[in-house]
């Protein structure tokens, strides 16, 4: 205890309880550095002996499998400045630990926005962020948080501090190191500090809500909307009964639109077209940023488990009657949303007995097509009875290199990636 | 010099045409786009198909031997000169556009698909592949996946990491590996992003699957007439600070436009201290509203024209004088090397000062082109290889620019990558703590360091024959 305190101070480390599990496991220490150097002291003094998980907010601690083992829970969460923003440049350098809902309101003055839209963005954590590679809606139409990384800080398994990328929105000097840690889990460093391009936030958004019969209904529909000649800012295919803004019970087709009051009422009209070929009615939604949150919230909303199924946009459709199909066969409720544009379906799992029965019936089919699914979420105990991650594909040995090379004493978080990396 | 069998079981690989071993056949395979420095490789080996590919690889690996990459050769930072690797290994026969996926927006391509094949490809489906060089004609998926290639128009559409799904990787080993794919997010460490970019020092790349965009509905082109530079440099904060994303915000100066006007007569205001070639695209709806704001910007930051291509011939003229920009340097000057630096967009003014100093103090003359909408410059040194002197403040004025890009917040390459023209720059940027992450990184994909030695990291830089240019290739 005397050594974390020697570095952080006292008042910002002590011993772990019950509400610092990490999927069950109990660290031994929570410490709570407030600087980068105190974080690269940290590292040392965990090297080689001790495992550590890093932490935001703990928002999201519920992704990935159950760690091999926790001593510390090392907390980011006093590193939460926004250290730099250049609102002409278009660039904005943040600390690991400041949260989105700060980042949001920082680039709002400018009329700008960080268009990465996860669950709990005032909770959710920039290291978080990155490490979980959290996505929303927005992805569908402006990428993921590796197209909008531009330089990283990660404190290396040695306590070094290693910089990659830089903060200019255009940069090829040297390897893209800042991908190295998106979506890795916090398992080959601890990221202290990243710079993102930010993007003209839109004047106006809103949303169009199609009434489908049936989620291949929707599934036509939204794949329609997607080929037409005002591309939506985002698209999100809800199962049956998700929406209460939703006219009917069926399912339905989300159609986010934003930009300047012209596109959004040319994207309204376009909506409105495809649905009246297919003799579906619509509901305008005028708050559209409220009901995309709303949506983004979907894999954090009380569940026994989330899992994600990655597919191809075509396949979404029958991705989803597959697993309403599955689900039936086991006796278990599911709910669906998927975001068409991507090919990701999130299922709302009711009980936890389920979800191994799901994973053995439709991972086989979605991986044969070089697709994937996963354990999103889950309580510690279902998620060791199951393979979290699935196959990670014919890049394993690659992988087992890059952790074995960038942490060898396996002291971040190890067990929680994929392969039990 | 390379063993005689060891050269027949390659000609019994790859056939007898896929080996060329003549001398004055290796001449052209001496240096790529920038010609400062030159090696001809012992051998070029063409292999026909990714398999071949790994062959080649599987027999060199059992050699030890070294090997250097390459696609159609037009990469600016000397990425594909053979030092230290006998053998250099040609993607230009895998030709192949495997698959297009027209509902998924997806398509497979081999790596020696020239860019813009790729694009004619998908056009007559409302789709094309973003990222577009200057040298889409000729470049190949292969290199751009190898520097990570922009273009004018990655300013709104991203760079080729931003298109690149999955790739097919024949490591120096000899083993391929399908890293990605079609579906996104497959779990695990994203390699694909570690291997866009990574200068075919992991190992060669022989097919990618690709994301296709939409052709936009509309575009909207202008060139906007400026006397100063600065005034220029203004409107392009102007139109950024005004929440606009133009898909293209490229500048060009005075020394260019009168090369332009000289060759390509489209009217080009000679008297000009600067254009911008703007361009907007999108769906039709909302497109006017944002071209008043774009000309409105222009006019307050005292534009003295802008003009608005009125259809697609129009629009067609002014890209093809800024996408041949370079090539109507010729009548200025024998000789040019383009440099590739970054700086936070707001800074344009103070590179162009920085530019125009270095080129003063050596006596230079430099042209300006380049994407001021990503902050990304390229100055063009003038100069007559036949004049030694001349030659070496080049080389003295570049490396400042690049310092003076660093200085200013920013990066010694934007998308021509490190190769050998940087190396010396390399530490302005990165520590030594950041460099050995990188080669550690390095080893995980190339443990003996046999793929493209000598690039990108100052310890592995060895002396390279430097000798002045004999010819120039536009880009």
């Amino acid at each position: 205890m005397s050594a974390w305190a020697e570095i952080v101070g006292a008042t910002h480390a002590r011993p772990g309880g019950p509400e610092d599990a990490v999927d069950g496991l109990v660290p031994r220490w929570v410490v709570s550095p407030g600087s980068v150097a105190e974080v690269q002291a940290c590292v040392r003094v965990a090297a080689g002996r001790l495992a550590l998980v890093a932490s935001g907010r703990g928002a999201h601690l519920d992704i990935g499998a159950p760690p091999r083992r926790l001593d510390v829970l090392l907390r980011l969460d006093r590193l939460a400045r926004v250290l730099d923003h250049q609102a002409h440049d278009m660039t904005v350098t943040l600390e690991a630990g400041c949260p989105l809902s700060l980042v949001a309101e920082t680039l709002a003055h400018a009329g700008q926005w960080l268009p990465l839209d996860p669950p709990r963005p005032a909770t959710t954590t920039v290291g978080g962020l990155l490490a979980a590679n959290l996505a929303g809606p927005l992805r569908a139409s402006q990428g993921r948080a590796r197209d909008l990384l531009i330089g990283i800080r990660v404190v290396g398994s040695d306590g070094c501090l290693v910089a990659g990328g830089g903060r200019v929105v255009k940069n090829v000097a040297g390897y893209d190191l800042p991908k190295l840690h998106v979506g890795a889990l916090g398992t080959l460093g601890v990221i202290v500090e990243a710079t993102f391009k930010v993007r003209p936030r839109p004047e106006r958004e809103e949303a169009v809500i199609v009434a489908c019969p049936t989620a291949a209904a929707a599934a036509d529909a939204g794949l329609a909307i997607l080929d037409a000649e005002v591309p939506p800012l985002w698209l999100v295919m809800a199962g049956p009964g998700e929406l209460a803004e939703g006219p009917g019970c069926g399912a339905a087709a989300v159609v986010g639109l934003g930009g300047l009051v012209e596109e959004v009422a040319a994207g309204r009209e376009l909506v409105r077209e495809v649905a009246s070929r297919r003799g579906l009615r619509t509901a305008v939604v005028a708050d559209g940023a409220a009901l995309r949150g709303r949506l983004a919230g979907f894999s954090v909303e009380p569940a026994a488990g989330v899992l994600r199924a990655a597919t191809l946009p075509t396949r979404v459709g029958p991705v989803v009657e597959a697993t309403v199909a599955a689900a039936r066969d086991a006796g278990v409720d599911v709910r669906c949303l998927a975001d068409l544009a991507s090919g990701i379906v999130h299922v709302a799992v009711a009980e936890a007995t389920a979800v191994a029965a799901l994973l053995k019936v439709l991972r086989p089919a979605l991986e044969r097509d070089r697709g994937s699914l996963v354990l999103e979420r889950g309580h510690g105990a279902l998620k060791a009875e199951v393979d979290v991650w699935g196959d990670p594909g014919p890049g394993m040995e690659l992988m087992r290199k890059l952790k074995a090379t960038f942490d060898p004493s396996g002291t971040f978080a190890p067990g929680r990636f994929v392969g039990g990396l | 010099m390379l063993p005689a069998p060891l050269v027949a079981r390659l000609r019994s690989m790859v056939g007898v045409e896929g080996v060329i071993d003549r001398p004055e056949a290796l001449l052209v395979y001496e240096c790529d786009g920038y010609t400062l420095e030159r090696a001809a490789p012992e051998l070029v080996v063409l292999p026909r198909t990714p398999a071949e590919v790994a062959s080649v690889l599987r027999l060199l690996a059992a050699e030890g031997i070294a090997f250097v990459p390459r696609g159609a050769g037009t990469g600016l930072s000397g990425g594909t000169l053979p030092v230290g690797a006998p053998v250099m290994i040609c993607t230009s026969r895998l030709q192949r556009i495997e698959a297009i996926d027209v509902a998924n927006r997806r398509v497979v391509a081999q790596a020696g698909v020239v860019n813009q094949w790729v694009s004619n490809a998908v056009r007559a489906h409302g789709l094309c592949y973003a990222p577009d060089p200057s040298s889409q004609p000729a470049c190949t998926i292969g290199g751009n996946i190898a520097e990570n290639s922009g273009g004018p128009h990655t300013l709104k559409y991203g760079v080729t990491t931003n298109h690149v799904l999955g790739v097919e990787l024949a490591l120096p080993s000899g083993e391929l590996v399908a890293l990605g794919g079609a579906v996104e997010d497959r779990p695990g460490y994203d390699l694909v992003g570690l291997v866009v970019g990574a200068e075919g020092t992991f190992g060669i790349v022989t097919r990618a699957t690709l994301r296709l965009v939409r052709l936009p509905q509309a575009y909207r082109t202008f060139l906007a007439v400026f006397d100063s530079v600065e005034a220029a440099s203004e409107a392009v904060s102007g139109i950024i600070g005004a929440g606009l994303v133009p898909a293209a915000l490229e500048m060009m100066d005075q020394l260019i436009i009168q090369a332009l006007e000289a060759a390509f007569h489209v009217g080009l205001p000679t008297d000009a201290q600067a254009v911008l070639l703007i361009e907007l695209d999108g769906p039709l709806a909302g497109l006017d509203a944002q071209s008043e704001r774009v000309e409105a910007v222009c006019r307050r930051n005292a534009a003295r024209e802008v003009r608005v291509a009125r259809d697609d011939v129009e629009r067609a003229a002014l890209w093809k004088c800024r996408k041949r920009a370079f090539g109507a340097i010729g009548r200025l000057a024998p000789n040019y090397c383009t440099q590739d630096g970054v700086v936070p967009r707001t800074r344009v003014p103070d590179i162009l000062r920085a530019i125009a100093a270095a080129a003063a103090r050596h006596r230079l003359r430099v042209a300006n082109v380049f994407h001021a909408g990503d902050g990304n410059i390229h100055p063009i040194l003038l100069f007559d290889e036949r004049d030694r002197d001349e030659v070496a403040r080049v080389l003295a004025a570049g490396r400042e620019i690049l310092e003076a890009c660093v200085a200013l917040g920013g990066s010694i390459t934007g998308e021509h990558g490190i190769g050998v023209e940087k190396i010396d720059q390399v530490p302005l940027l990165f520590g030594p703590d950041d460099l050995r992450a990188m080669t550690r990184l390095r080893a995980v994909f190339d443990p003996q360091g046999r793929a493209n030695p000598h690039k990108i990291f100052p310890d592995a830089k060895v002396c390279v024959e430097t000798r002045a240019p004999r010819r120039q290739v536009a880009l």
